[in-house]
């Protein structure tokens, strides 16, 4: 399979900060790729990297199998890109916008053909500012269509998005990779990379941590479930050691691990636990087994399966941050 | 680049509330002017071209600088120039020393004469003038020569255009119309581009990214040019301000002079955070400009050094040879050092504009 980007050996540096710490991956032609990652974890200075806006400390990049330092306008006329909270002119209408950004590129579409995609057509002569806000960000992705491009990238286009308006931008995405457009994006919602994504890079603090598939990454936990507790009081170590057995994973958890809509054990965070618990429903049965043998109370139990904030978690050690 | 210059003045149409401060402000002036009587500018200038050059002539030369109701203006020309600047209206009296002045000559009866020129903008001073000077003539003659008065000065009127106040702050509103409105423009609009990444935004496509630019700044020439047609049609049509030359000259200094002031406007986005910083700087390096560089009176009234000053900001040399080329009536070369000034002022802001703007 040809690859769309090549990144290898990628350092960003501005001063003494290391944003971008040896990043290394490459994006194949047709698929959704993500970057996911915590606010400040490298994501957008990645792709205004490839996107030629800003210059690699180190590394090399290619695009469409050339290098970025050398075709630096060959690849941005071949590329779409929606730039993280972009807004457009306020004085010219949709369709305007779009024949002007059109106007820069050698090959382009038809501003008509474009708000169809998106259904903003009887929004052509609008101003942006009239848009509610999913069709402005349906009009961000759809700017970066106006040149036809072999490959897109949109920087968090679901950023501040109610859920409706989140579900029709994917099914855009969706729509635009149907065509035959490899798409890379970053998010950091991990419901959003784990439905739309075919591979996934996690990144943190600038470094790469892992990248394959939502579904190998949730496998490598090698468990099925997670399960929170809430017991009336803390578990003893020997407790705990036992409980090992069967569980892969015991942590503590403060009390912000549980939703706000529990007052009652709002503050609360002795005796809260999350256990992550391997696929077998002797597992699950053992831990409970274990609970009633040392005589304490259950006030809360929550099982769910394993999600790929599980496998954040587990390699950060971090809930993820917004 | 057509499309995107043709894309930035559809903008500029639509955002009424810019085109509305482009043309408001300086339009009311324009009225508040236009309706005002204020007649001719200034006091009297008076000049003298001395072709005797002795004693005599240095005594009347002198007493004439110190005729308080009227400015003296130094400098040698020749007879036939003096004569034109009177015509012109840049000076109201010219007095002529013959050769020979003072001198008792072969015949005392019959003395070389002085000649008074005069315009006729004001016959009550021309009068009080012709008392006056024949009296500093009389007294600079020796005793033998004042025998007949009458003899001593000939009087000769000159028809000469009316140049009225108005007409000369007309000017000066064009150029503070186009100084405000480019600076502040340019400036509101860069920075309200990067805060939006719309600048951003167009760095990623393959726009060569100096037609960016040009567009810009082809479109407010435009406009510029358009803020003096309608001042100048106000002025002239409604007001009945008169334009002294060819009013082509007028459109030829303006785009010259707005590039400065967009290169400030450049520079100014550059160092501003957020638009309405902009929008302050803009105000705060125009509104002193606009006062200093002589829109309203002439640099030479200020105390100090600040007419040395005021004659370097590039609004001075916009507003100086404007009224050269309109109020003078000179064609726009005899301009050329004003024009090299502005030539430099816009080399110097460019570079410096080069050298600060930033895209993020």
């Amino acid at each position: 399979m040809d690859e769309a980007i090549r990144v290898e050996g990628l350092v960003k540096r501005f001063g003494a900060f290391t944003a971008i710490d040896q990043v290394s991956f490459a994006v194949a032609q047709g698929e959704i790729f993500g970057i996911l990652g915590p606010n400040g974890a490298g994501k957008t200075t990645t792709l205004e990297i490839i996107e030629g806006l800003q210059p690699p400390t180190q590394g090399r990049i290619t695009v469409l199998g050339r290098d970025i330092k050398s075709h630096k306008n060959a690849i941005k006329a071949r590329i779409g890109v929606q730039l993280q909270s972009s807004a457009y002119y306020d004085y010219l209408t949709l369709k305007e916008i779009l024949a002007l950004l059109g106007s820069f590129y050698p090959t382009r579409t038809s501003p008509e053909t474009l708000l169809q995609l998106v259904g903003l057509s009887d929004k052509a002569n609008s101003y942006v500012n009239q848009l509610s806000g999913g069709q402005k960000q349906r009009f961000t992705v759809v700017a970066s269509l106006v040149n036809d491009p072999e490959l897109v990238i949109l920087d968090e286009p679901t950023t501040g998005l109610d859920p409706q308006a989140r579900h029709n931008l994917w099914a855009l995405v969706r729509e635009i990779h149907d065509r035959g457009v490899t798409l890379v994006l970053t998010t950091h919602y991990m419901e959003e990379a784990q439905a739309l994504c075919d591979r996934l890079a996690i990144m943190d603090h600038g470094r790469l941590l892992a990248v394959d598939s939502p579904k190998n990454l949730i496998d490598r936990l090698e468990a099925a479930y997670t399960v929170k507790l809430m017991l009336d009081q803390p578990l003893t170590i020997e407790q705990v050691n036992s409980l090992n057995g069967s569980v892969e994973l015991v942590q503590e958890l403060d009390g912000n691990a549980w939703p706000k809509w529990i007052p009652a054990y709002a503050g609360k965070t002795e005796g809260h636990y999350l256990l992550r618990v391997k696929n077998s429903p002797a597992a699950l049965g053992g831990v409970l087994d274990e609970l009633a043998r040392g005589d304490v109370n259950l006030e809360r139990l929550e099982i769910a399966p394993v999600t790929l904030e599980d496998v954040f978690l587990e390699m950060t050690g971090n809930e993820l941050r917004e | 680049m057509l499309a995107f210059t043709i894309a930035n003045l559809k903008m500029m149409a639509r955002s009424r509330q810019a085109t509305f401060w482009a043309l408001f402000f300086p339009l009311l002036l324009v009225v508040v002017f236009g309706l005002l009587d204020l007649g001719f500018l200034g006091g009297g200038k008076i000049a003298v071209v001395d072709s005797s050059n002795n004693e005599a002539s240095q005594q009347l030369r002198s007493s004439l600088q110190n005729i308080d109701l009227l400015e003296f203006q130094e400098g040698e020309v020749s007879v036939t120039k003096a004569r034109l600047r009177v015509e012109k209206g840049q000076w109201d009296y010219l007095v002529i020393i013959p050769e020979g002045f003072g001198d008792p000559g072969p015949d005392p009866g019959s003395p070389v004469s002085v000649t008074l020129l005069q315009n006729n903008r004001d016959p009550q001073r021309n009068q009080l003038m012709q008392g006056v000077v024949r009296n500093l003539v009389a007294e600079a003659q020796p005793a033998s020569l004042r025998a007949d008065l009458s003899l001593l000065l000939e009087t000769e009127e000159v028809e000469t255009v009316e140049i009225t106040y108005f007409d000369v702050v007309l000017m000066g509103l064009i150029g503070m119309a186009i100084m405000t409105n480019s600076i502040i423009s340019i400036a509101v609009r860069v920075s309200t581009y990067r805060n939006n990444s719309i600048l951003k935004r167009l760095l990623v496509t393959p726009l060569p990214i100096w037609k960016y630019f040009a567009s810009e700044i082809a479109a407010h020439l435009v406009l510029a040019m358009f803020q003096a047609v309608v001042i100048l049609v106000v002025g002239v049509f409604v007001f009945g301000a008169r334009i002294h030359g060819n009013p082509l000259w007028i459109f030829a200094v303006v785009p010259l002079a707005s590039l400065v002031f967009l290169n400030i406007g450049f520079i100014l986005s550059a160092w501003a955070k957020t638009p309405s910083a902009a929008s302050g700087m803009g105000n705060a390096i125009a509104l002193p400009m606009m006062f200093v560089a002589g829109t309203f009176f002439p640099t030479s009234m200020f105390p100090w050094v600040l007419p040395q000053i005021s004659e370097v900001l590039p609004l001075a040399p916009m507003l100086s040879a404007l009224r050269l080329v309109a109020i003078e009536g000179l064609p726009l070369w005899d301009a050329w050092p004003q024009l090299a000034m502005l030539g430099g002022w816009a080399v110097a802001t460019a570079l410096i504009a080069i050298r600060v703007f930033r895209f993020s």
